[in-house]
């Protein structure tokens, strides 16, 4: 039992977003485009209007009432041209739920249909270049002799792979509530960032940001999908509007409609190999980013160097385009499309071992990358935990080795992480006689790494038992800025702000303690904090000013002033690429047995080797495994958004969006590693987004050697084992 | 003005007048103020929404608050009040069997109710399978078989 949090959340007692409520609110509702691409002639509110108690927002009701938007490019709702089926054009309130969605039934729009791209080979047939009037990213860099060394390499392996669409699927929906507040406003919310949506808010509605006031609920599930504004500026409109509190909660259909995360991509790849050795390593990736603006996607540039993966490969060439199409706006899913990347550089890895005859673990072990290195874009790997990994692998895979039997296979997958992301943040911590207590913006998301991760993380600082740590929910304006519960940077980024701070205070305690004996510590007697130095005690009141006292403590700020990894310019042709900063390891076994007849994967077991650098909530961090790994199993196996050539979405609900549960999930054995220490506090690494990262390729890897077929796509689906196994 | 609806909900009478196509969902959320019960897909296929109507695990979302009648109605916030649900919740706990916690009332509530079965204490298999319509993204529901297993033990 560790979790501090599992009271409250087991009483029913902590509220979500969907659970906020003010006396006298409206509810809002969306009206969402029924068309993915047309020109808008006119949106008429006024059969809404109509119904008694509904207020309602277009367009013009934004230019009226935010006039100076900072970001124009990012329209509340779109003024010429709808880009997605699901995109909001307008919103209504009303009293009751029910009369919100039947006033938003009730708006009538005059839409005047245009061309629709619905998927990236539209725009990017195979084999040439994506049409550059559809391309919003175009990334290339190379390094080494790319041309001689596939002219003189004696086998080349060459390969297309598709993955899908990928959904968050946090249980909990979005929801809002606004209220305007002098001046300003009020916007309580479940969110992975309240500092985000704050400055989301502020671009797009051209308002200063000290007029609005960020607070997060408990949230229900992240997973990237609330790591950014999504339906507050909606409900900010309303309120507006309607000069009152108006909650706004998506429904679930909603949240698969218009909600953000991974699209569908293709990825040539091919490597030039020479006897046992990679030599060279071509890739292009076409990733669909959707109704993304020009210039703003993250991922391409981002994700690209996963398809070269953890490896020393001498010669490589790297391009990328993220292409626009008529779906929602690429978003953030856990470890942003590295799953997909490591599914298809994983199982080519295994394509080559198998074309080259050598064992998948060794040819890994024999090109991973180590501490001193230099990746591809030429930026130094620090400490690495893959061989250490990798070995440990080859192990367990030893113990696992069952006579061959058709159908039966275990594979593996090997990916890696940066889990310092750059953004920085500031945390503010406070000594009392009563306890430790950390004033946060960031709410806790469920991985722990707030309430836990961070209470860890100053408890260690002063020598304190975790329990004497408390974490107090501030918000946008009561507790400093911070980038938000993202990118596995809690613990290692923000967690350096809070040991920072937790310091802090332990040395002005010893200042103030005066001459004495050696290092101060702190203790705990009888439920108070004490400071310690030699022999001595005395209670940490004793050491804090009046003022203090009343204040509920001595307090500090610590900073994280943010990390970015460098690239070797030199190496890029083109486009804006991201530097990798602390490298993760994460290397996963699978062993599955495959019906050849049905084409239904099964998966036994799966074994989790995971770089941790220090681990500094180790029940966190073996949660953190179980759970990336079984979001990985939807993501091999069963995960995929459908979507039609008119950009209309098949399948947005959990019918038909089939995440994993509980009989899909194998038992999890879990290895942490330890010894490759990253940045964070005590040299902690992240451990959000890694475990998602090697899973559906060592499943993919698994189901080739139990079958002998290699398949090119993902979510390995029944149907789609079934027909790779088909005879021809 | 419609016949009152009566209900007893975690052993307290309720007296309440929701219009015939309210769910319970909403009817307990926010006619009753419960708002442990939590509002997932409403579509039937998460799980969270999971109460005790009856003793047996329903899905709040599904059903139309007027077709129960008189129905005893246990949820989240009344689950303490009985052993079985307390040894659940102990478990949950002892196990960390939660994470984000959203679909965490759901969970407890129906395996409150799958353990009550009267015919006996189910297999834990047999519990397993009346979790299936409970979905959770965080955990992997590794913590939670082991929670399982340690509720149908009592809880300790």
């Amino acid at each position: 039992m560790s979790r501090t949090d599992a009271a409250i959340k087991l009483a029913g007692a902590a509220p979500y977003g969907p659970d906020l409520d003010a006396p006298s609110m409206l509810w809002g509702a969306l009206v969402l485009a029924p068309v993915a691409h047309a020109r808008i002639r006119s949106i008429d509110l006024d059969p809404a209007r109509r119904i008694p108690g509904v207020i309602a927002a277009g367009p013009d009701e934004v230019a009226r009432l935010f006039p100076k938007p900072a970001d124009p490019e990012r329209p509340v709702f779109p003024v010429d041209d709808v880009v997605y089926r699901g995109q909001p054009v307008a919103a209504v309130a009303a009293p009751t739920r029910a009369a919100a969605r039947a006033a938003a039934r009730a708006v009538r729009l005059d839409l005047e249909p245009l061309p629709i791209v619905g998927d990236l080979d539209a725009v990017a047939a195979e084999g040439s270049a994506p049409d550059p009037a559809f391309t919003n990213v175009h990334v290339h860099a190379r390094t080494g002799d790319v041309e001689g060394a596939f002219a003189a390499a004696p086998l080349v392996v060459e390969e297309t792979y598709r993955t899908a669409g990928i959904a968050q699927v946090a249980i909990e929906p979005h929801a809002c509530l606004v209220t305007p507040e002098g001046g300003g406003f009020h916007v309580h919310t479940t969110t992975q960032s309240p500092f985000g949506v704050r400055d989301d808010l502020a671009a797009v509605l051209g308002l200063p940001e000290p007029s609005i006031r960020v607070e997060g609920t408990w949230v229900g599930g992240g997973f990237g999908g609330k790591a950014a504004a999504l339906i507050e500026p909606y409900a900010v409109v309303l309120a507006a509007v309607a000069d009152a509190p108006v909650k706004l909660t998506l429904t679930y259909r909603e949240e698969f409609l218009l909600g953000r995360s991974t699209l569908p991509a293709r990825v040539r790849i091919a490597s030039a190999v020479d006897g046992q050795r990679i030599v060279g390593r071509r890739v292009e990736l076409v990733l669909d980013t959707g109704a993304s603006l020009p210039g703003r996607d993250f991922a391409t540039g981002y994700a690209i160097g996963f398809l070269v993966g953890p490896y020393r490969i001498p010669n490589v060439e790297l391009e990328g385009w993220g292409v626009r199409t008529h779906k929602p706006p690429f978003g953030p899913h856990r470890a942003p499309f590295a799953s997909q990347c490591a599914f298809i550089a994983e199982s080519h890895m295994d394509e080559i071992a198998r074309r080259s005859g050598v064992d998948p673990i060794d040819l890994r072990l024999d090109h991973a990358l180590r501490e001193g290195d230099t990746t591809v874009l030429g930026q130094p790997v620090g400490p690495f935990g893959l061989v250490a990994a990798l070995e440990r692998a080859r192990e367990r895979r030893a113990r696992w080795r069952t006579p061959g039997v058709d159908g039966h296979g275990i594979g593996v997958g090997c990916g890696f992480w940066s889990t310092m992301t750059g953004a920085g943040g500031e945390a503010v911590v406070r000594i009392a006689d009563d306890g430790v207590t950390i004033v946060e913006v960031e709410r806790e998301i469920g991985s722990g790494s707030v309430i836990g991760g961070l209470a860890a993380v100053a408890a260690r600082t002063l020598g304190l038992p975790v329990a004497a740590v408390r974490v107090e929910p501030g918000d946008t304006v009561t507790a400093p800025y911070d980038a938000g519960v993202y990118g596995s940077r809690t613990v290692g980024a923000l967690g350096r702000a809070v040991a920072e701070a937790a310091e802090s205070l332990r040395a002005t305690l010893e200042r103030r303690w005066g001459a004495g004996a050696g290092r101060l510590t702190l203790g705990v007697r009888s439920g108070r904090l004490v400071a310690v130095r030699g022999p001595d005690e005395r209670p940490v009141g004793s050491l804090l000013t009046p003022a203090e006292r009343a204040a509920g403590g001595l307090a500090a700020t610590g900073r994280h002033t943010g990390r970015s990894g460098s690239i070797d310019e030199r190496r890029v042709v083109t486009g804006a690429f991201y530097a990798y900063t602390d490298f993760t390891a994460a290397v996963q076994l699978a062993e599955v047995d495959v019906d050849r007849a049905t084409g239904q994967v099964r998966v036994v077991r799966v074994a989790a080797f995971h770089d941790t650098g220090v681990t500094v909530d180790p029940a966190g961090a073996r949660a953190q495994v179980e759970g990336g790994v079984a979001m990985g199993l939807g993501t091999a196996l069963t995960e995929e958004t459908l979507w039609a050539a008119d950009g209309r979405l098949l399948n947005p609900g959990l019918l038909d969006y089939r995440i994993p549960t509980q009989a899909e999930v194998p038992p999890i054995e879990v290895d942490l590693i330890e010894g490759f220490a990253g940045a964070g506090p005590f040299g902690a690494k992240g451990m959000g987004e890694p475990p998602i990262i090697p899973t559906a390729a060592a499943v993919a890897n698994a189901v080739a050697d139990a079958t002998g077929v290699r398949i090119h796509e993902l979510p390995l689906t029944a149907e789609r084992v079934a027909r790779a196994l088909m005879p021809p | 003005m419609s016949e009152p609806w009566t209900a007893s909900v975690n052993g307290a009478p309720v007296v309440a007048d929701p219009p015939d196509d309210e769910r319970l969902l909403d009817t307990l959320r926010w006619r009753l103020g419960l708002r442990g019960t939590k509002e997932g897909c409403r579509t039937g296929d998460c799980g969270a929404c999971t109460v005790l109507v009856g003793g047996r695990p329903t899905l709040a979302c599904l059903v139309l608050t007027r077709e129960l009648e008189a129905p005893e109605i246990r949820t989240i916030e009344g689950v303490a009040h009985d052993p079985t649900g307390r040894a659940v919740v102990a478990a949950f706990s002892a196990e960390d069997a939660l994470q984000c916690g959203y679909c965490t009332p759901g969970f407890v509530m129906a395996l409150t109710g799958l353990l009550a079965d009267p015919r006996g204490r189910p297999s834990t298999d047999r519990l397993l399978a009346g979790l299936q319509g409970n979905l959770c993204r965080c955990t992997g529901y590794a913590a939670i078989v082991r929670a399982v297993e340690r509720a149908r033990e009592g809880g300790r």
